[in-house]
C-alpha cells in the first residue's frame, strides 16, 4: 500500500476561475524521496499544502488524497500532526519560541507529550543533528543555516513517517543550503522517512532523489527517475529544462546541436573505438549515452564524446567588453563595526568600471555586504578612501547620494514597502519630489514597465511572489535616477525564470549607462551575466577578473559547467560556452 | 559571576524572591530592614560585579536619600518636634520613618535586580506555563520577536537610508515622521511574516486538546532540601510575625517590642532566609577550594 | 477577540469571576490591611488589588484555549509596542506602547487590546527591569486597551483619527499617568497626602506631558495606516469568518 496516493485532485482558491493544481495523480511509496519541481506559481506549494490539512488553504477541492490507505480529510489533526512533518521555507518565521530546546519539544508538547519522553526525544534529536552545542541557546543567536536545522530537528521530534519539505534551502547560502540538504538526504536513508521536497536550486537536490515530478500550471506533466525527466523535458521542449543542473543543459545543448546542425556527438560512433573498455563496467557509454546529472556525470560523458576526437580549440575566444572609465575606487580601505570588534575590511582596493556589472562573490561573513556598504556611503571607513567618480564619497551630501546617484535594494525587498498596493508604493518614494501629479504618473509607469510589473500595480506588495517583490522594489529604487545600482543577493529564492528576468532587466539599465554592482553567492548567475567578477575573502578581494578567467582559475569556487569541462577545455564557464566551444570542436572534427 | 542559586529549580528561586520582597515590603523593623538590605545589597553585588556597584551608588542610594528627607518634610505626624521648617513641623518620628522607608525602597530595588538576574524567561516560562501556558507561550513568543523586529528596524532603517530618508539627522519633526515609518513598514513585515509562523504551529499541532508544558529544569534532591529549609525559616518568621515581634508602631510615637529570645530567634531565621544565595555561593568557594586542594 | 463572542459565555466567566474577586477577595484584603497593616496598609492593599483586577482577563482568555492566530497576532503586537522604541532611537522618550494597545484594541476588541497592554508592560520590563512599578504598568496599558476596546465595541470610540488621538491623549495623561505615579506615592508616604501627590504628579508632569503628546502624534500619523493593515490581516489570516459564535 503506497504512504499517499492522490487521486484526480483539483484545487481552486476562492474569488478565482482557473485551478491552482487541475486532475492531479501522484502515488508515494514508503520511504521514497521526491522532488517537485516547476516554475515559481505551478502549484508545487499548493500541492504540498494539500498533503496536510492543518496547512491547507481555503478553496475549492475536488479529488481525493488517501494517506496510508484512508481518506486525508477522515484522519484527525492529531495523527496527522505526529505523522506528516511539515518544513517551510522561510526559516525565521517557522521558529515559534525563544529557546532552540522549547522550539524542539513544542510540537510534542502540542501532543501532550509528557516530560519525561519530551527530555529523550529531544535529546536524542539534538544528538542526531548535531546541534547540542547550541541546545540552551536564544533563538535569535542562531545563523539562517541553523534556524532551519533546528525546524526540521523540530519536525523530526516527533518521528513522522512523512517529512514534506517546501523550498527549505532557498534562503540560506549555497554551504549550508547542501549542509541541509544533506541531513535531509540522512534521514531519508538512515531512518527512511518518506521526503517530498520542493526545490529551486536542483543541482543537489535530483542526485538524491528517487523520482522528480515536474508540475506546470497546475498539471503535472512529468513523473519519473530524474535521468529519464531530463530527457522527457528535453523531448517536450519544455522551458523547465532551464532549472535544470548544468551538465544535464549541456547534454541537452548538444543533443540539440546534433539534431540541428547535423553534428555527430555520439562517442561510440567513433571508428576507433578502445576496445579494451567493458561496456558492463560502463554503462554510460555502453547504453550510448544517457543524461548526466551530477558534475562526476557530465565530466564522464564529456570525457567520452571527446574520447577519440582531437581538441583543436581548448580557449574560447570571449569579446573583450570595452575598458570603461573608474566610476567607484575603494584605496586601502580599512572598517570595523566598533572599536571592540576586529577589522571587517582589510586594505581593501578595488576598481569599479562604468557601465559594468561588478559582482562580489565569496562565501559568509567574509565582508562582502560591508564592502557595499561601504561603497554606497552606509559605512565610512576608518583608513582609506573611497572615490565616486573622481570625488571624495565623503564630500558628497546625502541628497546627492541617495537622490541621484546610488539606488540601493536591499537583501530583503521587504523593507522597502509601506503602502497597501504597489502603485502606491512606487509614488511613495517621489511624494518629497516637486513634480506634477501627471509627470509622477507617467515616471511610475515607465519604472513599472520597466520592471515588467505594470500589471500588477493594484495588487499588495506582500501578496507577490518573492521576484515580484523585488522587481517592485527594484522600480521604486530606479525612480530616484541613480546612477550606480547597489544589489545585495538579488537572486536569493528566485527561481531560474526569474533570474533570467531580472538579468533581462539589469541588461537593459546598462545599456543605459547605469553600473550595477551586486553581492552574490550565486556563482552561476555571475559567471553568466558579470562583467567583472571579485572573489572575496576575509575583508579583502583576493582577485578580480573577466567571469571566463576569474572561474577558470579556481578550482572549486567555479560553476558546475567549468568543473564539468575544465579537463578538456580552459576558460568554458557557463553551460553556453560548454556547449559552444564543444560544437566549435565538433564542427573541426567533420571538415 | 553566576551564582550556584542560579542553577537551583525556578520554583526555589521564585519562592525566595516572593519571601524576601514580601518581606521587605511587610516589615517596617529596622532590624530585619537592615538584613535584608545588606543581603539584597551584598547578592546584587555579587551577582552583577561592578555594574551593579555602579548601580547601587548612583541610583539606589541617592535614591533611598532622597525618600528618607521627603518623608520629614510632607509628613509631620509624631509627637517629638523638633522644629519647624516654614510654619511646618519636623518630627523625630518622621525622620526615622523616612529613613526606614528609605532602606525598605533600597531593599526592594536591590532584591528586584537580583530577580531580574536570576529569573530568566525559560525560568518564568516553566512556573508559569503550567497555570496559564497561553499566556507563558505569548511571552515566549514576544521574546523571540522582539530582538527579531529589532534586527528588522535597523535593516529597515538601513534601507530607507538608502532612498534618501535618515532617521539620524534631519529636524526633530523630520526624525519622528521617518521613525514612524519605519515602524509602520515592521508593522506589516510583522503580521504579513507571522503567518508562516502561525502554519508553522498549526502544523505542529498547536490547538489539539491536551498539551502539556515542557520544563528543561529537573527538580533535584538539593532543590527540595532547600525548598524544605526555606520553609521552616518562613514559617518561624510567620510565627513571629503573629506574635508580634517584628512590629514597630513610628506613630504619633514609636513603640517597638523589647528584645526577646524569641525575638532574635525570629530575626535569625530572616538573616539566614535573606542569606541563603550569598552563604549558599561561600560554601561553594570553600567546596572548591578543598577539592582542589585535595587533589 | 472579538464582539460576538463577548456576548455569549464568556463575558459570563470574566463577570463571575470578576465578581468572585471584587466581593470577596478585594474586601478581605483590605480588611487585612486595615488590620494588619499598620503604616504599610496603601501601598500594599493597593498592589494587591492591582494584581487581582488583572487575573480575570488572563484566567478568560487562557481558558477558552486561544487559536495559533490569534496568539500570534496579539504577541507580535506586543512585541511592536516593545520593539517599536527601537525605531525611535533617536528621539528618546518617545514611547509607541499606548498607540499600539489602542489601535489593538479598536481592531480586535477588548481583550486582545488589554492583553497586549498588560504583556507589553511585562515584556517590556522584563527588558529594562523588573520593579515594584511593573503590576501597576501593566494594569495602566491594560486597562486603556480594555477601554479603548469597549468603548469603540458600543460605538463610543469611533476609528477616527480625531477621536483616537483625544483617546490617546487623555487617557495617556490621566489613565497612565495618574495610576503609574500612585506606587511612588503609597511608597514613599505612610499615607497618601495632597502634598505628596502634588510633589509626585508634579515631577512626572512634564514627563506625562511627552508621554500623552507621544501618544497624539503616534496615533495621529498610524492610526490609520495601522488600522488599515489590521483589518488586511484579519481577512488574510481568516479570523473574520472564524469567529467562535
Amino acid at each position: 500500500m503506497a504512504l499517499f496516493s492522490i487521486r484526480d485532485l483539483t484545487f481552486t482558491y476562492p474569488l478565482k476561475d482557473i485551478p491552482a493544481i487541475k486532475g492531479v495523480n501522484l502515488t508515494v511509496e514508503y520511504g521514497e524521496f521526491i522532488t517537485v519541481c516547476g516554475k515559481t506559481g505551478c502549484g508545487k506549494s499548493t500541492l504540498l499544502r494539500n498533503l496536510k490539512t492543518a496547512l491547507t488553504p481555503h478553496g475549492a477541492v475536488t479529488g481525493e488524497i488517501y494517506f496510508d490507505g484512508r481518506l486525508l480529510s477522515e484522519i484527525d489533526l492529531r495523527e496527522q500532526t505526529q505523522r506528516i512533518g511539515y518544513v517551510l521555507q522561510n526559516p525565521e518565521n517557522q521558529i515559534v519560541t525563544d529557546k532552540v530546546w522549547h522550539e524542539l519539544a513544542f510540537g510534542l508538547e502540542s501532543l501532550g507529550y509528557d516530560t519525561q519522553s519530551i527530555r529523550l526525544r529531544v535529546a536524542e534529536m539534538a544528538s542526531f543533528f548535531g546541534i547540542q552545542d547550541w541546545f540552551m541557546k536564544d533563538v535569535s543567536e542562531l545563523s539562517g543555516g541553523q534556524k532551519q536545522l533546528l525546524n526540521l530537528a523540530a519536525v523530526m521530534a516527533m518521528q513522522p513517517d512523512l517529512l514534506i519539505l517546501d523550498e527549505p534551502s532557498s534562503q540560506l547560502d549555497p554551504i549550508a543550503a547542501s549542509n541541509f540538504l544533506e541531513t535531509v538526504k540522512k534521514i531519508n536513508s538512515e531512518i527512511g522517512t518518506t521526503i517530498i521536497i520542493t526545490e529551486h536550486r536542483l543541482e543537489e537536490v535530483l542526485p538524491m532523489s528517487d523520482r522528480a515530478v515536474v508540475l506546470d500550471s497546475g498539471r503535472v506533466i512529468l513523473d519519473s527517475a530524474p535521468k529519464n525527466v531530463g530527457e522527457e523535458l528535453l523531448k517536450l521542449n519544455h522551458d523547465m529544462f532551464l532549472a535544470m543542473p548544468g551538465p544535464m543543459q549541456i547534454y541537452a545543448g548538444l543533443i540539440k546541436a546534433q539534431k540541428e546542425m547535423g553534428i555527430d556527438i555520439n562517442p561510440n560512433a567513433d571508428q576507433n573505438v578502445d576496445p579494451n573498455i567493458d561496456p558492463i563496467i560502463d554503462p554510460n557509454k555502453a547504453a550510448g549515452m544517457s543524461c548526466p546529472i551530477t558534475v562526476r556525470e557530465g565530466r564522464k560523458w564529456l570525457t567520452e564524446v571527446f574520447h577519440a576526437r582531437e581538441i583543436r580549440c581548448r580557449d574560447l575566444d570571449i569579446a573583450k567588453k570595452t575598458e570603461n572609465e573608474t566610476i567607484i575606487e575603494l584605496r586601502n580601505v580599512w572598517f570595523k563595526y566598533s572599536r571592540n570588534h576586529s577589522d571587517a575590511i582589510k586594505g581593501l582596493s578595488l576598481n569599479i568600471s562604468a557601465g559594468q556589472m561588478h559582482c562580489i562573490v565569496g562565501g559568509n561573513g567574509t565582508g562582502k555586504t560591508t564592502a557595499l556598504a561601504l561603497i554606497g556611503g552606509i559605512h565610512k571607513p576608518y583608513r582609506g578612501k573611497v572615490k565616486l567618480m573622481g570625488r571624495e564619497l565623503s564630500k558628497y551630501t546625502k541628497e546627492e547620494l541617495y537622490n541621484g546617484i546610488f539606488g540601493i535594494l536591499p537583501q530583503n525587498p521587504q523593507s522597502l514597502f509601506v503602502e497597501k498596493t504597489v502603485g502606491l508604493d512606487l509614488f511613495e518614494v517621489l511624494e518629497k519630489k516637486t513634480l506634477s501629479i501627471e509627470e509622477k504618473e507617467a515616471k511610475v509607469k515607465a519604472a513599472a514597465k520597466l520592471m515588467e510589473i505594470d500589471d500588477l500595480l493594484k495588487m499588495h506588495p506582500y501578496d507577490l511572489s518573492g521576484g515580484e517583490q523585488q522587481r517592485a522594489a527594484l522600480g521604486k529604487v530606479l525612480l530616484l535616477k541613480p546612477k550606480i545600482i547597489l544589489l545585495d543577493e538579488p537572486t536569493k529564492g528566485l527561481d531560474n525564470h526569474f533570474k533570467i528576468k531580472l538579468a533581462g532587466i539589469l541588461n537593459k539599465l546598462l545599456e543605459n549607462g547605469i553600473t550595477v554592482v551586486m553581492v552574490s553567492h550565486d556563482i552561476e548567475f555571475c559567471a553568466k551575466y558579470g562583467d567583472q567578477c571579485s572573489m572575496f575573502f576575509d575583508g579583502n578581494i583576493i582577485t578580480t577578473n573577466t567571469p571566463n578567467r576569474f572561474f577558470s582559475g579556481n578550482s572549486f569556487y567555479t560553476t558546475a559547467a567549468n568543473r564539468m569541462s575544465r579537463h578538456k577545455f580552459s576558460n568554458a564557464v557557463t553551460a553556453k560556452d560548454v556547449i559552444d566551444i564543444c560544437i566549435q570542436n565538433l564542427k573541426t572534427q567533420e571538415s | 559571576m553566576k551564582s550556584i542559586f542560579a542553577a537551583y529549580h525556578p520554583a526555589v528561586n521564585f519562592t525566595f524572591f516572593c519571601a524576601v520582597i514580601i518581606g521587605s515590603m511587610f516589615f517596617m523593623h529596622p532590624v530585619l530592614l537592615c538584613i535584608s538590605w545588606s543581603a539584597a545589597f551584598l547578592y546584587s553585588i555579587y551577582l552583577n560585579g561592578r555594574k551593579a556597584l555602579r548601580f547601587n551608588i548612583v541610583f539606589v542610594l541617592p535614591t533611598m536619600i532622597i525618600i528618607s528627607l521627603i518623608n520629614p518634610l510632607f509628613n509631620h505626624r509624631g509627637m517629638t518636634i523638633l522644629g519647624y521648617i516654614r510654619d511646618n513641623p519636623i518630627t523625630l518620628e518622621s525622620i526615622y520613618y523616612g529613613i526606614c522607608t528609605g532602606l525598605m525602597f533600597g531593599a526592594i530595588i536591590l532584591w528586584f535586580s537580583c530577580y531580574n538576574a536570576i529569573m530568566t524567561s525559560d525560568k518564568i516560562i516553566c512556573l508559569f506555563g503550567r497555570i496559564v501556558p497561553a499566556m507563558s507561550l505569548i511571552f515566549s513568543m514576544v521574546l523571540r520577536f522582539v530582538p527579531k523586529f529589532k534586527t528588522q528596524i535597523i535593516t529597515i532603517s538601513n534601507a530607507q537610508k538608502c532612498i534618501g530618508r535618515d532617521v539620524s539627522n534631519g529636524s526633530y519633526k523630520e526624525r519622528i515622521r521617518h521613525g514612524i515609518k519605519i515602524l509602520s513598514i515592521m508593522v506589516s513585515w510583522a503580521l504579513e511574516n507571522a503567518i508562516e509562523t502561525a502554519d508553522s504551529m498549526k502544523s505542529r499541532g498547536y490547538g489539539l486538546k491536551g498539551r502539556t508544558s515542557f520544563s528543561i529544569f529537573r527538580f533535584y534532591a538539593r532543590d527540595k532540601g532547600l525548598l524544605m529549609i526555606m520553609t521552616v525559616f518562613i514559617t518561624v518568621i510567620s510565627i513571629g510575625a503573629a506574635a508580634g515581634v517584628t512590629n514597630i508602631q513610628y506613630f504619633p510615637s514609636i513603640k517597638i517590642g523589647e528584645i526577646t529570645g524569641f525575638g532574635i530567634f525570629v530575626y535569625t531565621a530572616y538573616f539566614l532566609l535573606c542569606f541563603i544565595p550569598v552563604i549558599l555561593d561561600v560554601m561553594e568557594e570553600i567546596k572548591w577550594h578543598y577539592f582542589r586542594s585535595g587533589i | 477577540m472579538h464582539t460576538e463572542s463577548e456576548n455569549t459565555g464568556k463575558l459570563n466567566k470574566r463577570t463571575i469571576t470578576s465578581a468572585v474577586i471584587i466581593l470577596i477577595f478585594i474586601p478581605s484584603t483590605i480588611l487585612f490591611g486595615v488590620f494588619f497593616l499598620d503604616d504599610r496598609k496603601y501601598f500594599i492593599v493597593s498592589l494587591m488589588i492591582i494584581c487581582y483586577a488583572m487575573i480575570p482577563f488572563f484566567l478568560v482568555f487562557e481558558r477558552r484555549k486561544p487559536q495559533a492566530r490569534e496568539m500570534i497576532i496579539i504577541a507580535v503586537l506586543i512585541a511592536i509596542a516593545v520593539a517599536g522604541r527601537a525605531a525611535f532611537f533617536m528621539v528618546p522618550q518617545f514611547k509607541p506602547v499606548i498607540a499600539i494597545v489602542i489601535i489593538t484594541a479598536v481592531c480586535f476588541g477588548a481583550e486582545a487590546g488589554f492583553l497586549t497592554g498588560a504583556m507589553a508592560g511585562f515584556v517590556s520590563n522584563f527588558f529594562f527591569g523588573q520593579g515594584p512599578w511593573t503590576p501597576w504598568q501593566m494594569f495602566c496599558f491594560g486597562i486603556i486597551g480594555f477601554l479603548a476596546g469597549v468603548l469603540s465595541q458600543k460605538g463610543f470610540l469611533k476609528r477616527s483619527r480625531k477621536q483616537l488621538c483625544f483617546f490617546g491623549g487623555l487617557t495617556t495623561f490621566l489613565i497612565y499617568g495618574g495610576i503609574v505615579d500612585l506606587w511612588t506615592i503609597f511608597m514613599v508616604t505612610p499615607e497618601p497626602k495632597m502634598e505628596t501627590a502634588i510633589i509626585v504628579y508634579g515631577t512626572a508632569l512634564w514627563f506625562n506631558i511627552i508621554h500623552s503628546s507621544a501618544t497624539v502624534i503616534f496615533l495621529y500619523i498610524l492610526a490609520n495606516p495601522m488600522i488599515e493593515k489590521l483589518e488586511r490581516i484579519k481577512v488574510k489570516y481568516g479570523l473574520i469568518e472564524k469567529l467562535p459564535k
